[in-house]
């Protein structure tokens, strides 16, 4: 997998300072997987983090808290050292007491042949797919800890066309499989694409074969026409 | 401030903790109350904060990283844990994957230090309000707004400017592995 097309800068760096809200911060986790370029900007980003925090003004703690600190560093495991410490033993037991359950897919969803949903996104729970237009289903990502973004899985055959749509922040959209264009380029599996609020766009999918893709939306997002008024109680 | 976790992660040295508790733990509590934690949540996630550096210290790998730079993500990752517990989410583990670091050399503390003072180097270089574009956008939850306003210049140019400002930092940041 080759990928072309990255999150943008400050996409990178508010996923390092740990800003980005969940929705897109999923969408860039998955990205990260496949791009040593993205995780060694991600990196960068974090020494400036840290950088900073060097320099920042101190404030002012309770008289106590180094004590109080200190009083739990003895309850607290040591990890490392030749006796096999905590932390890694946990990571262990953590593995074995927690076997990699089979993904349930989302019920409507169909993957092309080796195509496998994200590591990230198989925890999170995925309404049904529900058919949206000629060829479109989308379902929805429960990313409960983000009340402002939107996060959708869309599966959209061949030759066929996200229905047009407007929202008010960003868009981010991560190519799972397949492909598809828009005026700004075309998009391959591994590429997240970013588009502001204000552009109304249709991408269309390539004609050879389904295109999964996973987007987030910040801010609400409206669709045009008769659809609109039929997702309304959905979005 | 490296040697000071290599030695946590060796010995227990509760005086190297003692120090790096004096140095980071006011500077996180800041941090943190800077990007809008109140003062009581930000004293607590700072000791939370130095306790993870205690328990994970076999986890820090200088090679890879700067101690400032690793004490950054592990408040960063309490603060998102915090919010997520704030909406009534399980917590997550954000650093499961983490691998214990391997036997630490001289040598690669040195790195670690090298790599603190580049970053620094690279900061000094930015211009006043580029610096302050930055720190903004690593702060804020909407920074552009912030940043319009701290600027005084209207929201599109202040878009432009972000994305000005971040690549000269990448640009200055290239060659840090
Ligand atoms: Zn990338």
């Amino acid at each position: 997998m080759s990928v072309h097309s990255h999150p943008g800068d400050e996409t990178l760096l508010r996923f390092a300072a740990g800003t980005l809200p969940a929705g897109p911060a999923l969408l860039v986790e998955i990205h990260l997987q496949g791009c040593p370029l993205c995780r060694t900007a991600v990196r960068r980003f974090e020494a400036v983090g840290g950088a900073l925090l060097d320099a920042a003004e101190p404030a002012a703690l309770a008289g106590d808290a180094f004590a109080r600190t200190l009083a739990q560093l003895g309850s607290a495991p040591m990890s490392g050292g030749l006796t096999g410490g905590g932390a890694r033993r946990d990571h262990l037991e953590a593995a074995f007491s927690r076997p990699p359950a089979a993904p349930r897919l989302p019920e409507g969803l169909l993957l092309p042949e080796g195509v496998r949903l994200p590591q990230p996104l198989t925890s999170r729970r995925i309404g049904s797919m529900i058919p949206v237009s000629p060829g479109v289903r989308m379902g929805r990502v429960h990313v409960p800890e983000d009340g402002q973004s939107n996060v959708f899985l869309f599966q959209i055959g061949p030759g066929r066309a996200i229905p047009q749509h407007t929202h008010a922040g960003t868009e981010y959209t991560h190519v799972i499989c397949g492909g598809f264009s828009d005026p700004s380029g075309h998009y391959g599996a591994g590429d997240i694409v970013e588009a502001d609020g204000d552009v109304e766009h249709s991408p269309r999918v390539d004609d050879d074969g389904t295109c999964i893709c996973l987007a987030a939306f910040e801010g609400r997002l409206r669709f045009r026409g008769l659809l609109g008024v039929v997702l309304r109680p959905f979005l | 401030m490296s040697a000071l976790v290599v030695a946590i992660a060796r010995t227990a040295d509760r005086e190297a903790f003692a120090l790096l508790f004096r140095h980071f733990a006011p500077r996180v509590k800041a941090f943190l109350m800077r990007s809008g934690l109140a003062a009581n949540a930000a004293e607590e996630l700072a000791q939370e904060t130095l306790l993870t550096v205690w328990r994970k210290a076999s986890y820090f790998d200088p090679a890879r990283a700067a101690a400032s730079t690793w004490i950054f993500t592990i408040a960063r990752n309490l603060s998102i844990d915090l919010k997520r517990r704030e909406r009534h989410m399980g917590t997550v583990d954000l650093d499961a994957v983490d691998e214990e670091a391997d036997e630490t050399s001289g040598e690669t503390i040195l790195m670690s230090a090298e790599r603190e003072a580049r970053v620094r180097a690279a900061l000094s270089k930015l211009s006043e309000e580029q610096a302050t574009i930055v720190r903004l956008s690593f702060f804020q939850e909407k920074p552009h707004s912030q940043i319009a306003q701290e600027l005084g210049i209207p929201l599109g140019t202040a878009k432009s400017r972000v994305r000005l400002a971040l690549s000269r930092l990448r640009t200055l940041l290239e060659d840090l592995k």
